[in-house]
């Protein structure tokens, strides 16, 4: 079985390979799942209000900074979804997929992988018991979508060691 | 072209209430008086509060990162460590706080710097709010 990898291919190129056929549909659905941004569930917690407490700020702030933080993630969904199209099986190994993407749009992945990450706990109403839960039923939407957020995370995790170097996996 | 996740060169709201900003581009903090002067009588003098300006200036406001269930640590900790130039042990430690106390004070200071962290940390897509000191 291939390890799943995430490197710099070279200066300008980082690589995933390893890909399964599920994490690699995961990944093909990360686009469509981006656009569920705007829903009620989850634009509350992508587009969360500066203070607790002053409305004044708060309402000013949606006004003014949400549609540049909108614009923001918008951008990043777009260029992983240009960089998906190269998601293809590997020449050395065809049960395992990879994809290669500039190094400047590594944030843009992991803003990616988060937000959808992020929509996908909000759509399925996700709190820390189910992230803690062992038990899985594939026939449970709420199981797959912590399927989902589990893998596209351990995906995430290590471009942050790409980035940062090694550190522990766990949720905060 | 992918915009990265750096700070808005401008942002009005990065400026409080308080603050306008001049013809000239300087920014102006306190009440904006542009009634002719009762001193000067003249058009277009612009008086500021000073009363305001040290009051507004001088409330520290505290930016706090609160834990939510699907950010990962060491995702967390990268955040900290990009948005203020933490060192990783310190960024570690807040990250750890939020894990444990469900909240960390990760800065304090003036309130358009707070609004200008907290617009970067919502950009990574941490849960982050400002709120005045109560020290």
């Amino acid at each position: 079985m291939t390890e799943l990898r995430v490197e710099r291919l070279d200066e300008k190129h980082i690589r995933i390979s390893g890909l399964t056929a599920m994490l690699a549909a995961m990944l093909r659905e990360m686009p469509e799942i981006l656009e569920l941004r705007d829903g009620p569930d989850a634009s509350a917690r992508l587009f969360p209000d500066p203070t607790a407490i002053d409305d004044k700020i708060n309402r000013e702030w949606q006004q003014m900074t949400t549609p540049e933080l909108r614009h923001l993630f918008v951008s990043a969904a777009e260029t992983v979804t240009r960089d998906l199209i190269l998601l293809a099986g590997s020449k050395g190994a065809p049960e395992a997929y990879e994809v290669t993407f500039p190094v400047e749009h590594l944030t843009a992945w992991m803003s990616a992988l988060n937000q959808t990450r992020l929509i996908l706990a909000e759509v399925h109403k996700i709190d820390e018991a189910d992230m803690e839960r062992r038990d899985f039923d594939p026939q449970n939407p709420k199981h797959l979508a912590v399927l989902r957020i589990q893998l596209l995370g351990y995906l995430l995790h290590l471009f942050v060691e790409l980035e940062n170097g090694d550190e522990s996996t766990d949720r905060i | 072209m992918l915009r990265p996740l750096e700070p808005p060169t401008f942002s009005p709201f990065l400026l409080s209430n308080q603050a306008k900003v001049g013809k000239d581009g300087r920014v102006w903090y306190g009440t904006v008086n542009m009634t002719p002067s009762n001193a000067t009588g003249q058009p277009g003098v612009i008086h500021l509060d000073e009363t305001a300006t040290k009051e507004e200036l001088a409330t520290p406001w505290n930016v706090i990162v609160h834990n939510d269930p699907i950010n990962l640590m060491n995702y967390v900790t990268m955040v900290l460590m990009r948005v203020f130039g933490y060192p990783r042990p310190k960024a570690k430690k807040m990250m750890l706080e939020v894990h444990t106390q469900g909240r960390s004070l990760v800065w304090s200071g003036g309130r358009e710097q707070a609004e200008h962290y907290v617009h970067q940390l919502h950009g990574y897509q941490l849960l982050a709010t400002m709120e005045k000191s109560e020290t």
